[in-house]
């Protein structure tokens, strides 16, 4: 290597001249195993010593410890639920099913009615006749059917 | 996106070596770089309009490092408990290796014996390879004011450095 360069180097390193790079460039010379005797000395002002002023990994555990600490509450917000709240949906879905069988058990109930008999269908007649005349506005209704009905057959006639 | 375990933390040595700098006591220089993480932990809704988060946590260090050192001088604390990290030898032969370890001893305290905007200068410099424009920003001076600094730090070095040759 050309030591002209280097000490014209250190010469304007002296002066606050060198850039970042003319600097690297001194580090890594004076970093290395031989350089000429005159200038050893000057290996000291680049000595490494980065390396020997280090903070050990139990420094990090300590930091994340203290943030964790100051983040948990924020975060984990534990909640007491009762058993009967925890049960909330599964009674819901109870009930659901409990009005759905209801409804469809309503349904299902005029199906089941079916006539076999003549006896099962003059039964139901007689139920419509009390019906008809528990409200008689209903039962009149009927009979203007029958009389409206009657006219219309009537006039086919003319 | 930043976080805190891979953008701040491992930061760390870089903010420990300049509180040591400044502080020049590795107990005080440990306690300003937890100060610091805690500090910047705490801004966190900041870090993403931050346009350097290593400047951002070095102004800090520097700060906290330097509130440091007028507490402890209001305690006249002394610096006996001062740090002595183990020298790196570079020199093969162990004469060599002692007045190695002797010049490398040397330079620190011609280093520390500089007002504290040298010192600091310096160590962000030469130790950090930062740019004038960085140290300016962590320092909150102008470029300018880092390279006069810088001048007089390596002056100053090297009129002492002479003398011990």
């Amino acid at each position: 290597m050309d030591y002209k360069y280097i000490e014209q180097l250190m010469e304007r390193y002296w002066n606050a001249e060198t850039t970042l790079e003319e600097e690297s460039i001194l580090r890594s010379f004076f970093r290395q195993e031989n350089i000429p005797a005159e200038m050893e000395p000057l290996r000291a002002l680049f000595a490494d010593e980065a390396s020997s002023q280090q903070l050990g990994d139990d420094f990090d555990a300590r930091i994340l410890e203290m943030i964790g600490k100051e983040e948990a509450p924020k975060v984990v917000k534990a909640r007491e639920v009762s058993l009967t709240r925890r049960m909330m949906p599964l009674f819901k879905a109870a009930a659901v099913i409990a009005i759905i069988l209801t409804i469809g058990g309503a349904l299902q109930a005029p199906w089941d009615n079916n006539w076999n008999t003549p006896q099962d269908y003059a039964r139901f007649q007689q139920d419509l006749d009390s019906v008809a005349a528990v409200s008689p506005i209903q039962a009149e209704n009927m009979s203007d059917n029958a009389d409206s009905t009657s006219i219309l057959m009537e006039r086919p006639k003319n | 996106m930043v976080s805190f375990q891979t953008d701040i933390l491992p930061l760390k040595n870089e903010l420990y070596r300049l509180a040591l700098r400044i502080t020049m006591n590795a107990a005080e220089a440990e306690d300003v770089v937890q100060e610091t993480m805690m500090k910047v932990w705490n801004r966190r809704d900041q870090w993403e309009q931050i346009e350097s988060i290593e400047a951002f946590c070095l102004t800090i260090c520097r700060n906290l490092s330097l509130d440091k050192v007028r507490r402890m001088d209001n305690q006249t604390q002394s610096l006996d408990a001062a740090y002595d990290p183990k020298d790196q030898h570079v020199a093969s032969n162990p004469e060599e290796q002692a007045i190695q370890s002797d010049r490398i001893q040397l330079v620190r305290e011609l280093i520390n014996q500089l007002p504290e905007k040298q010192r600091s200068c310096m160590q962000l410099r030469d130790m950090e390879g930062k740019s004038y424009k960085d140290i300016a920003t962590i320092l909150d001076i102008t470029e300018e004011q880092v390279k006069v600094n810088i001048f007089r730090a390596r002056q100053t070095i090297r009129e002492k450095f002479k003398k011990f040759l």
